[in-house]
């Protein structure tokens, strides 16, 4: 097994980050894409593997289209969501039924400009199960988790409207019935929606990862839901914890203010907001932040380790990841508090920071060696429609 | 002679390799198993320049040579690559990057403070007079329905001030805008316990006036002053322009941070927040300014204004004082903070040029210098 390494360094990315956003400024935005492929080429170039380096290929050219459609895009619905409510969501749905179309051109597109020692990589994944997997599941996942209990509350409502007919005596039978019956309904709705959502996770892991080729290597993954689920149930442990730390902050510093706010919140209506109860929750949303970004880090540690020790390459390269959540949440705090107090200016440095730890963190057995693999011929890409998928550069969520 | 590696078309497999000139513009690449590769320099293409990372060759069969040795292939195909040589350039030069970092840092101030209010007033006046009347659709009963009740008013009052209005102040506007339609509202406004004195203004011309305001203002002077700080909004489009802006800012601000961290984003909301509270600031002092100069057409003592603005600032702390009297708790005085993020100029400024008018107003000037 063998770290990636980072061989960038802040002060060399400050300035060609400078730069990009000099050219950016002058051109008024249009010099954007070229910026974003520079970017991208001294990270993709700088990261290293046995010495040998990775490769962006993208032209500001290809990113260009997808950028204007972007920027058309975003206007037209920042100004029709003041103007009209109903068209900002016609647009909105618009924009959700295409994101799995979005999600799917761009791993392609992402994938087929990279390349690890004069090899591409490659996407084979479907649209039909993108589709599941983007918009399906999560629709599935909704009507779990509301849907069950609206169903309940139908349902009861029904009842006591029968009930009614019948007299006084049913109607009161009835609503202790739907009383008891609703906490139960969300109760298994909100156990079942859990679970499913652990089993999203597998799934898109599976799509994204399943569907990558190096050259001519296939990667596979193997995970379980019941691992995600195991760490979600821990995050949401964790999250529990916070919520009780904080209730207790702002139980001691609040102090009485606070007592009277819960017992009385006719005082709020009145607009008056009690300084003890102000000052305890501008703590409380500070320690929020805190705790925030260290259960992200938590959960997206474990799952990157869970998810990388169980890839494959070919069957016999393997991977893992040794990313601990307290060095990722203090990189990214601290990055965060340089940002801050720099108004920007370190943003250079903070995004090498966290290249650097991202992939000295990452190994990969080097011990089959790579001298076997091979590009895949890649079809020629020639329409406009598909020149426009290929510029849409959208996040997966699945770091890799 | 330059070290790197050499690839086979589409192969991750590479061989050690020498790569050298001569005189005749030729080049030979010499492979560790004894292969030796000649051509013309011009045939071969190479990646540009980025910092230090591997510069790559591609040969005419499609087999490549990559190396770390930077200087020494800039130094050979100098002549090559004039675009990026000039990108390439700011990058490496001290005194390139200064300059970038002081025009990217002036531009950026100069584009907030007057690039994107300038544009969205060109932007707001150019589109037909009908957007107003879009934007403020729905307004009306949004603002019905979640903060106002009926005012109280007696008939007589409002007919009055109505009446008032059309007479007096409706053809004061006649040479602005004539697609403008006034009307005015009465409505009563009050959080918690509390009147609010308040006058505003939709983009659409529809003027409301609180109860509190009316009660509070000891002549039609004051009234009408208020009146035209509002028209003077209409006027100016500040509704639309505040649109424009707004969707400015959003852009500008996602362009800048588009490759970083979610987590930048709360740094980016607050300033946004300044961003925006600044403009609006400059909107007040515009409709300030228009109706001013109304009030010297109309003969109104300009002075009126600062008296309505300064009875209900006094009203304001007043009712401050008496709650938090009452619930025994000393209040600390965070205002200056606060000053950022208030969407009015500070008081004294809209006084001071109040009495400015107000001069002009007693020497029977029509026009103040």
């Amino acid at each position: 097994m063998e770290s990636l390494r980072f061989t960038g360094s802040g002060s060399e990315y400050f300035k060609i980050w400078i730069v990009n956003v000099l050219l950016t400024i002058i051109t008024l935005g249009l010099y954007y894409p070229w910026a974003k492929v520079r970017n991208r080429r001294y990270f993709y170039a700088n990261s290293t593997l046995d010495s040998r380096n990775f490769e962006y290929h993208a032209t500001g050219k290809q990113l260009f289209v997808g950028f204007l459609i972007t920027m058309v895009f975003f206007i037209a619905y920042n100004l029709i969501a003041q103007v009209s409510p109903q068209g900002s969501i016609i647009l909105l749905l618009v924009l959700f039924i295409a994101i799995p179309w979005l999600i799917w051109r761009s791993l392609m597109f992402n994938m087929r400009v990279t390349s690890f020692s004069n090899v591409y990589f490659s996407f084979e994944g479907q649209l039909g199960k993108a589709y599941i997997n983007y918009l399906l599941y999560p629709f599935i996942l909704l009507l779990l988790m509301y849907g069950l209990p609206a169903a309940a509350f139908f349902m009861g409502m029904d009842d006591i409207a029968t009930a009614q007919a019948m007299g006084e005596g049913a109607v009161v039978e009835t609503s202790a019935m739907l009383t008891t019956f609703l906490p139960i309904a969300m109760f298994v709705a909100f156990i079942v929606a859990f679970y499913f959502y652990a089993v999203i996770k597998k799934k898109n892991t599976e799509y994204v990862i399943n569907g990558s080729r190096y050259g001519q290597g296939i990667f596979k993954t193997n995970v379980e839901s019941k691992k995600f689920l195991m760490i979600n149930l821990k995050t949401m442990g964790l999250s529990f914890l916070v919520m009780l730390i904080l209730g207790v902050v702002v139980g001691i510093l609040g102090g009485s203010d606070t007592i009277m706010m819960f017992s009385n919140p006719e005082s709020m209506k009145h607009g008056r907001i009690p300084e003890g109860f102000a000052l305890a929750m501008g703590i409380a949303y500070l320690i929020m932040i805190f705790a925030m970004i260290l259960i992200m880090s938590y959960t997206m540690t474990r799952q990157r380790t869970y998810t990388y020790e169980n890839t494959f390459l070919d069957d016999k390269i393997s991977f893992a990841s040794t990313l601990r959540a307290r060095d990722f949440s203090w990189v990214m705090l601290s990055n965060l508090f340089l940002i801050l107090v720099t108004l920007g200016l370190a943003f250079p440095w903070a995004k090498v920071r966290m290249a650097k730890l991202m992939l000295e963190n990452t190994l990969v057995d080097t011990e089959h060696g790579f001298d076997v693999y091979l590009s895949e011929k890649q079809e020629a890409q020639s329409s406009l429609g598909e020149q426009i998928g290929d510029a849409f550069d959208v996040d997966v969520g699945v770091a890799f | 002679m330059i070290k790197g590696h050499w690839h086979q078309e589409g192969s991750a497999s590479r061989i050690d390799a020498l790569f050298s000139i001569n005189d005749l513009g030729r080049y030979a690449l010499e492979l560790k198993n004894g292969t030796v590769y000649r051509g013309e320099l011009s045939h071969l293409e190479v990646t540009e320049r980025l910092g230090n990372v591997a510069r790559k060759l591609t040969l005419e069969n499609g087999s490549v040579f990559v190396t770390l040795d930077n200087d020494a292939i800039d130094t050979i195909f100098k002549n090559q690559q004039k675009i990026n040589g000039f990108v390439h350039y700011l990058e490496t030069h001290l005194s390139s990057i200064a300059v970038a970092l002081v025009i990217t840092l002036f531009t950026a101030f100069s584009f907030f403070k007057w690039g994107i209010p300038w544009t969205s007033q060109k932007i707001a006046h150019a589109l037909p007079y009908e957007t107003n009347q879009l934007i403020s659709s729905g307004t009306m009963d949004f603002l019905d329905k979640y903060m106002f009740e009926e005012s109280n008013l007696s008939e007589e009052k409002k007919n009055q001030i109505i009446q008032h209005f059309k007479v007096k102040l409706s053809p004061l506007s006649r040479e602005d805008d004539s697609q403008i339609e006034y009307k005015l509202h009465f409505r009563s406004w009050s959080m918690g316990d509390q009147a609010i004195p308040n006058a505003l203004a939709l983009p659409s011309g529809d003027i409301i006036l609180t109860d509190k305001f009316v009660e509070l203002s000891s002549n039609q002077d004051e009234i009408d002053s208020v009146l035209l700080h509002e028209m003077g909004h209409v006027v100016h489009r500040h509704g639309l322009e505040m649109l424009i802006e707004g969707t400015f800012v959003t852009i500008t601000v996602m362009m800048i941070s588009g490759d970083g961290s979610g987590l930048g984003d709360m740094g980016i909301g607050l300033g946004s927040a300044l961003v925006s509270s600044s403009y609006s600031r400059g909107h007040e002092s515009e409709a300030d300014l228009y109706a001013f100069k109304k009030m010297l057409l109309a003969d109104i003592d300009p002075v009126s204004f600062s008296n309505i603005m300064n009875r209900m600032t006094t009203y304001m702390k007043e009712e401050e004082n008496n709650r938090t009297r009452e619930t025994n708790i000393t209040k600390k005085s965070n205002g200056n903070v606060l000053d950022y993020f208030s969407s009015h100029p500070s008081t004294q400024e809209r006084v001071e040029l109040a009495n400015r008018y107000s001069e002009c107003f007693k020497e029977g000037l029509r026009v103040c210098k």
